[in-house]
C-alpha cells in the first residue's frame, strides 16, 4: 500500500514536471513558427495596467486591418513595481515598442530610444518627449493635468452660472470665492488631502514651471544660483498652500495630515466642500453622486492676473511610447505603423479615448473623454491655458518618500519656512 | 536484509510526506534568500543591468542610511508596545474563554469571534481601520463631545502609532488566544484540584500553576508577535502609509521603498539583509532564554 502510494505521488510528481516543461516546448515552436514567414512580430509594454484588456481588444483590431504584423501586448499588473520592459528585456525579449513614465524614460530608459523627429504625427501635438538636443523621442501616449478641482454646483450656487474658472487668476480672487462659497451655506470649502506625493510631487513642483523651461529651473537650482526663500513664486505657492489648509477653509484644518484621500474626495464629490488640488485621475474618487459635473482652475501665486502661473493649469504626458532602438529595422517600421494607426485611424483614435478614457495629446483626435476633468483639461489644451506638467520633471519615488514628508512637516507646523527652503536648496544641490 | 529495506521504505515515506513542502520552501525561500544575499554584492541600476561586483558598498549605504535606522527605532517601539500587549490580551481573553465562562456554546461562539480578525488580510484590515479612525471615531467626538476624539487619528504622529498599535493587537491577540486556549486544556486537572484542596484562591493558583506550566505557549506566542511585529508591511502601507511625515515608516516599509519606488535596489536588499540578522538574533536569543525557563508538569 505504502509502496503504491509512493509510486502514485512520484508520477503525479513527474507528470506535472513533464506538463510543465511541455507547454513551454510548443509555446517555442509556435514562436519560431511565427517568425519564418513574412510576418513582422512586435512586442508592446503597456505600463497602465488598468488598460489591459482595453489594449489587448486594440491589438487584435489593429492585427485585423494589418494582417501581416503581429502585435504580442504584455501589460504592467496594477501595483506592480516592476516594468514590464525590464522583466521582459531580462528574460531575452526585444521590446519593439514600450511605456514609460517620462521622468524614467528620459533617465534610465532614453539611451533606447529611437529618433521619431521625422514622423508625420509631430505636426498634431506638441506634447512629444524631446531629448537634450532636441529630437523626439516620446510618443505621448497618455495626457494628465492637475490643478485646483472644483464640484461645479456648488461653485455655480455659490457665484452664478456665468462662473469662469480661468477668472480667478489671482490670491485675492480665490479668497474672495472662497468667502462666497461659505456664505452660500458651505462651511469648509476647501478639503485637501495633504497627503505625501499630493503636496510633494504635484503641488511642491509646481514652482518649476516660473521660467516656462523646468529643466532650466532644475538646473539653476542644481548648481545652487536660486535662494528659495527669496523666490516670490516659490514663496507664494506656500502662501496658497497655507490659504488651502487653513482652519477658516479646510474641512480638516485643525489637523490638516492624515490619511484623507477618500474623506476629501468624497465630501468634494457630494458637495459638502467644493475645492480640493488633484489632478483628472481623481474623477473616479469624486463621482458621488451622479451627473455632478467638476473642472479645473488654476493655482492662483499671486495678485498679478497677468502671471501666466495664475492662468494655466499643468498639463502633459505622464506615458510616452519609445521605439526599440535595439528592434530589427522591420520590428521598427511595424512599430511606427502602429503609432501612426493610434494618431491617424479612426479603430486607433477611438480606442485610445473612447475605450481606454485617455485624454489624447493629438489635435486631429475628434472624441472627448466621459470625465469631465478630462473635458476640462482637452479644453485648456484647445485654449492654450496649459503649462508643463512640472512632476515630469522630477524623481517621483524620492519625491515621494523624502521631499513629500517635509512638506508634511511644515504643514503639521513641525519645521518653518524657511527649514523647508533651506531643505529644498540642499535636496536639488545633491542631485 | 530486513533493516534495509525497512530503511527505504523511511525514505519513501519522507519523501512523500516532506518532499512537496520542502520543494517549495526550496524554490521560494531557500533559493531566493541566498540569490538575495549574493545579489547584495554587486551594484545595478535597473534589474536588467548586468550585475558588476561591488563589494560591501551595499552594505556600507545601507548602514550609512539614517533613514533606514529612524525607521527601525520606530520598529522596536512598535515591536515592544504590540509583543506585550498582544499576550497580555490574548492570555487573558484565552483564560476567559477557557476557565472563566463554561457554557460550550458562550465559549465556542467567543472562541470563533475573537479568533476572527485574524482571518482579515492586512490590507482590508487597514483600509476598514483607517475609516474608524479618520471618520467613526470623530463623529463620535463631534457627537459626544469629547475633545481628543474630534480630531482624525492618523495625522498625529503619536496618535497614527498608538492607531497602528490598536489594530494589530485587535488582529493578533485572537490567533496568540487559541495557541494559549491550547495550553491552558494541557494542564493537568489533578495539578489545580490539589492546589485548591491546599487553599489557593483563583489569583494564586494563576501564579503558581496555571503561568509556570504555560511558558512553553509564551515562547511560542512571543515568538511569533515579534517576528509579525517586526516583519509588519501590509498595515502599514494600507493605514498610515508612513505617515503623516514619514513617523510610523517601519522598517520593512522603507526597505521596500528604497528598493521599488526610490530604485535602489542594491541598498534595499542590503538593509533587508540587516534586517533579517537583526530579527533572526533577537527571536534566536529570546527563544533561548524562555526554554531555559520551561519546566514539565
Amino acid at each position: 500500500m505504502k509502496r503504491f502510494i509512493y509510486f502514485l505521488f512520484v508520477s503525479v510528481f513527474v507528470l506535472v514536471l513533464v506538463g510543465c516543461g511541455g507547454q513551454k516546448e510548443t509555446a517555442d515552436e509556435g514562436g519560431t513558427g511565427d517568425s519564418g514567414d513574412s510576418q513582422v512580430k512586435i512586442v508592446i509594454t503597456n505600463g497602465k495596467g488598468e488598460i489591459s484588456e482595453q489594449f489587448n481588444e486594440a491589438a487584435k483590431t489593429f492585427m485585423e486591418a494589418y494582417p501581416d504584423i503581429e502585435v504580442e501586448v504584455h501589460s504592467k499588473a496594477v501595483g506592480d513595481t516592476l516594468n514590464p520592459y525590464d522583466k521582459l528585456t531580462a528574460s531575452g525579449v526585444t521590446v519593439t515598442i514600450a511605456m514609460f513614465e517620462p521622468y524614467e524614460a528620459m533617465t534610465k530608459y532614453k539611451d533606447i530610444a529611437l529618433d521619431l523627429s521625422d514622423e508625420k504625427w509631430n505636426e498634431e501635438t506638441s506634447d512629444a518627449l524631446t531629448d537634450e538636443e532636441g529630437r523626439v523621442i516620446g510618443f505621448p501616449f497618455a495626457i494628465e493635468g492637475m490643478g485646483l478641482v472644483y464640484n461645479e454646483d456648488v461653485v455655480k450656487n455659490a457665484v452664478g452660472d456665468d462662473f469662469d474658472p480661468f477668472a480667478i487668476n489671482t490670491r485675492d480672487r480665490l479668497i474672495e470665492l472662497l468667502d462666497k462659497i461659505k456664505e452660500s451655506g458651505i462651511e469648509h470649502p476647501v478639503a485637501y488631502q495633504t497627503e505625501a506625493w499630493s503636496v510633494g510631487n504635484h503641488y511642491s513642483s509646481l514652482f518649476l514651471n516660473q521660467e516656462g523651461d523646468p529643466a532650466a529651473m532644475l538646473d539653476k537650482l542644481a548648481n545652487g544660483s536660486i535662494k528659495l526663500i527669496e523666490n516670490e513664486v516659490w514663496n507664494g505657492y506656500y502662501d496658497t498652500l497655507d490659504l488651502l489648509i487653513s482652519e477658516e477653509y479646510n474641512a480638516y484644518g485643525e489637523r490638516p495630515l492624515g490619511q484623507y484621500y477618500d474623506s476629501a474626495h468624497v465630501a468634494v464629490g457630494n458637495g459638502e466642500s467644493a475645492i480640493l488640488f488633484n489632478g483628472n485621475w481623481a474623477f473616479d474618487s469624486l463621482q458621488a453622486l451622479e451627473g455632478t459635473n467638476f473642472g479645473f482652475m488654476p493655482v492662483p501665486v499671486d495678485n498679478n492676473p497677468d502671471n501666466p502661473l495664475n492662468n494655466k493649469i499643468a498639463v502633459g504626458p505622464t506615458q510616452v511610447l519609445f521605439i526599440n532602438k535595439n528592434a530589427t529595422p522591420e520590428e521598427q517600421e511595424a512599430a511606427k505603423t502602429f503609432l501612426n494607426w493610434l494618431v491617424y485611424e479612426e479603430a486607433g483614435q477611438d480606442f485610445l479615448v473612447n475605450k481606454a478614457q485617455i485624454i489624447s495629446a493629438f489635435k486631429n483626435n475628434p472624441y472627448t473623454v466621459t470625465n469631465p476633468l478630462g473635458v476640462a483639461i482637452s479644453e485648456a489644451i484647445a485654449n492654450g491655458q496649459t503649462m508643463p506638467f512640472s512632476t515630469n520633471y522630477i524623481n517621483a519615488g524620492e519625491w515621494s518618500t523624502i521631499v513629500g514628508p517635509e512638506v508634511q512637516k511644515y504643514i503639521a507646523g513641525e519645521i518653518t519656512r524657511e527649514d523647508l527652503a533651506a531643505f529644498f536648496e540642499d535636496y536639488f544641490k545633491n542631485q | 536484509m530486513v533493516n534495509r529495506k525497512r530503511k527505504i521504505l523511511d525514505w519513501g515515506n519522507s519523501i512523500l510526506f516532506l518532499g512537496p513542502t520542502t520543494f517549495f520552501f526550496v524554490i521560494t525561500v531557500i533559493i531566493p534568500f541566498i540569490y538575495g544575499i549574493y545579489l547584495t554584492f554587486h551594484s545595478m541600476s535597473t534589474p536588467t543591468d548586468p550585475l558588476v561586483f561591488s563589494g560591501v558598498e551595499n552594505y556600507v549605504q545601507a548602514i550609512n542610511d539614517t533613514r533606514f535606522w529612524e525607521s527601525l527605532w520606530i520598529t522596536i517601539k512598535f515591536v515592544f508596545a504590540t509583543t506585550i500587549l498582544i499576550n497580555i490580551v490574548g492570555f487573558c481573553l484565552a483564560y476567559l474563554v477557557t476557565l472563566v465562562i463554561e457554557r460550550a456554546k458562550v465559549q465556542n461562539f467567543l472562541r470563533s469571534a475573537y479568533f476572527t480578525p485574524n482571518l482579515i488580510g492586512g490590507l482590508v484590515l487597514g483600509f476598514i481601520w483607517q475609516f474608524v479612525f479618520v471618520q467613526i471615531l470623530p463623529a463620535i467626538g463631534d457627537f459626544t463631545g469629547i475633545k481628543w476624539l474630534e480630531l482624525g487619528w492618523l495625522g498625529d504622529p503619536v496618535m497614527a502609532f498608538w492607531a497602528l498599535v490598536i489594530v494589530t493587537v485587535w488582529q493578533q491577540s485572537g490567533y496568540m488566544m487559541i495557541i494559549f486556549i491550547a495550553g491552558l486544556i494541557s494542564i493537568p486537572k489533578d495539578l489545580m484540584e490539589a492546589a485548591t484542596i491546599d487553599g489557593a484562591g483563583p489569583l494564586k493558583r494563576l501564579r503558581y500553576v496555571i503561568l509556570p506550566l504555560m511558558v512553553p505557549s509564551f515562547v511560542v506566542t512571543i515568538f511569533l508577535s515579534l517576528r509579525n511585529a517586526f516583519m509588519i508591511y501590509d498595515l502599514n502601507l494600507s493605514l498610515t502609509d508612513g505617515g503623516p511625515y514619514n513617523s510610523t515608516l517601519m522598517a520593512t516599509m522603507h526597505v521596500v521603498n528604497k528598493a521599488f519606488i526610490e530604485y535602489d535596489y542594491g541598498t534595499g536588499q542590503a538593509e533587508a539583509i540587516v534586517l533579517f540578522i537583526i530579527v533572526a538574533v533577537i527571536t534566536g536569543l529570546q527563544v533561548y532564554f524562555s526554554k531555559k525557563k520551561e519546566i514539565e508538569a
